[in-house]
């Protein structure tokens, strides 16, 4: 479980507070969508709970223990992070990145299970054909999925996508988002994932929490959150909401 | 079977050339008609000769070319940049100048002394300029080995005016000369044995590193661990390699590029293969220097400049172009 409290932070002190007051517990087994405008901070919340900002006050929980007391190898086991951007330095192919995922496991020595591990992510993600090819060398959808095995192939219970579904197209998005989904219902994993389509979220998230200005404006199950009234006040945006199949969808445009 | 033969392919190939050039080294050279004939027929001093001459020098030059072009990988892998190397970053001159300081203070002293002050003077200089580099954010890769080698020029030039004030300049333009022909010392190259050990065991952390601190820290790495592992390497590398042979540029430059383009950036497939590969490179511009003035020989230093600028040329000039059509997309 992720029990996270009174956490504050600032990046400077005189810019004011990136993250004011943040209490949340993430629920264990689910899919915890994180919405919110540009620059609201869910990528700096995020960042906290994977303990690579530090905050100025506040606490984070990761099953009962402090997340700045746990060793970063042991860590690694538990919570897997992926970064909203993905600047890549070096030249790999898809099956080298996805090995590094099982580095926690196996620190750069695969065994058999290791090798196992990384063919099921490569297959999760569609990327069988793909594993031979650089990254350098892929459409950006692609380099997407295959940055999502290496998280699949680190087999970590706790799983942070920031903004996954960047560079997706639709299909592949709600091909994404099913595979999310997966992950909770048959390997008992807890997502918490960044999305900016508050549609998505609605349809294949378990909890919506809604941040603005660094603060927690309010948290729910789908069908508390898409309402006018909440979405908005988080977006500062004139929402139209309409039923369709008796499920609620938000048009923004 | 044939999988397997097929996918080693390009080590088999550089393992067989390596042989071939090392038993070629072992034959070329001025003293004592070492051919296969004479040492076939029991030939004391030909066999002497080798022994103690053609065997240690041959063994030094595939270690030093082996622990640069690693040094070198590892260097391009935590900086990322592709021109970093022990001789554009100031880590060799730091090493002259540790040596030649070792010769002011303590006069001659044995190989390991000599090593611990070129050691701690090449560790010290390429953590500096690391830390310099991490904080500068130069936007252009090609103008790092340009300040590197600014930064290598005045580190040369503290060591100059040392030699200079203590009288010692003659010795200083023989230890700035490298060559496998020199002080008969060869035993501390055996010394880079074991970095290159611990080369190829972090060689996956490395290529992690490369990706990010971040990166790093999500797969429960620490980067500053791994960073200063990297450091310690590259310097002991540079250290043993500079007091046993002196300065060998662009080797830890040149190979990793070259071995990148055939291997990518995971260190663990292609580390070493490149050690390999470097051993040949340095033996092939070994044997020339021998062959060209023959009789006599020429510092290999120079053999591999020649060699080496040109490859590193085709390099940056690559590198231009392709930056170039970058901007332009
Ligand atoms: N490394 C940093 N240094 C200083 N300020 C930062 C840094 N990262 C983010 N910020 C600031 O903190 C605030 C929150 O940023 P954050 O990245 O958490 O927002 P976000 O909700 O993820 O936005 P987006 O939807 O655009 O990804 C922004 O005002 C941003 O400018
Ligand atoms: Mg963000």
């Amino acid at each position: 479980m992720i029990e996270i409290c009174g956490l504050n932070q600032s990046y400077d002190r005189r810019g004011g507070y990136t993250l004011r007051d943040i209490n949340l517990t993430i629920r264990e087994r689910a899919v915890t969508a994180l919405v919110g405008a540009n620059g609201a901070g869910k990528s700096t919340l995020l960042g906290v709970i994977a303990n690579i900002v530090r905050p100025l006050s506040g606490t984070v929980l990761l099953d009962g223990e402090d997340v700045r007391r746990i060793k970063a190898s042991a860590a690694a086991k538990k919570l897997a992070f992926l970064k909203q951007t993905l600047r890549l330095g070096i030249r790999i192919t898809v099956e080298e990145l996805a090995e590094y995922g099982r580095f926690p496991h196996c620190g750069g020595r695969p065994r058999d299970a290791d090798m196992e591990k990384i063919d099921d992510a490569l297959r999760y993600m569609k990327l069988s054909e793909l594993r031979g090819r650089y990254l350098d060398e892929l459409s950006g959808g692609q380099r997407q999925r295959a940055f999502i095995a290496m998280i699949l192939a680190q087999d970590t219970p706790y799983i942070f996508l920031d903004e996954p579904l960047n560079n997706l197209d639709i299909k592949h998005s709600v091909e994404m988002m099913k595979i999310v989904k997966r992950l909770v219902a048959e390997l008992g994993k807890t997502v918490v994932i960044v999305l900016h389509d508050v549609n998505f979220a609605a349809a294949y998230a378990d909890r919506v929490v809604a941040m603005k200005d660094g603060r927690i404006m309010s948290e729910g199950n789908p069908e508390e959150m898409i309402t006018k009234d909440v979405l908005d006040r988080v977006f500062d945006h004139d929402f139209n909401i309409a039923e369709h199949g008796g499920r609620r969808v938000c048009l923004y445009y | 079977m044939l999988g397997l033969l097929r996918s080693r392919r390009k080590r088999i190939a550089i393992t067989a050339l390596l042989v071939i050039l090392s038993l070629t080294s072992l034959m070329v050279g001025s003293l004592g008609g070492v051919t296969p004939g004479a040492l076939a027929a029991g030939d004391k001093t030909a066999w002497s000769v080798l022994w103690y001459s053609r065997l240690p020098r041959t063994a030094a030059i595939i270690l030093s070319a082996a622990g640069l072009s690693a040094a070198g990988m590892i260097m391009q892998a935590i900086s990322r940049n592709k021109f970093m190397s022990p001789s554009t970053s100031g880590t060799t001159d730091a090493a002259a100048l540790g040596l030649l300081l070792s010769f002011v203070l303590l006069n001659r002293q044995p190989g390991l002394v000599q090593l611990l002050f070129a050691f701690v003077f090449a560790l010290a200089a390429s953590a500096l300029f690391t830390t310099l580099l991490s904080r500068l954010k130069l936007r252009e890769a090609v103008y790092i080995p340009l300040v590197g080698m600014m930064y290598g020029g005045l580190i040369s030039s503290v060591t100059t005016a040392i030699a200079y004030r203590f009288d010692v300049m003659q010795m200083m333009s023989a230890i700035a000369l490298g060559s496998f022909a020199r002080l008969g010392s060869f035993t501390m190259v055996y010394v880079v044995i074991a970095p290159l050990f611990f080369a190829v065991l972090y060689a996956t952390r490395f290529s992690i590193i490369g990706l990010g601190e971040d990166f790093a820290k999500n797969l429960g790495l620490s980067y500053k661990r791994v960073v200063f592992t990297g450091l310690v390497i590259i310097a002991l590398v540079s250290a043993s390699t500079f007091v046993s042979v002196g300065p060998l540029p662009f080797v830890g430059l040149i190979i990793p590029n070259m071995a990148a383009s055939f291997y990518g950036d995971n260190l663990k497939k292609s580390i070493v293969d490149l050690m390999l590969f470097g051993a040949d490179f340095v033996l092939v511009c070994d044997i020339l220097s021998r062959l060209v003035i023959y009789p006599f020989e020429m510092s290999v230093s120079l053999t591999i400049s020649v060699a080496g600028g040109a490859i590193f040329m085709f390099y940056l000039l690559r590198r231009m172009y392709v930056g170039k059509k970058r901007e332009a997309a």
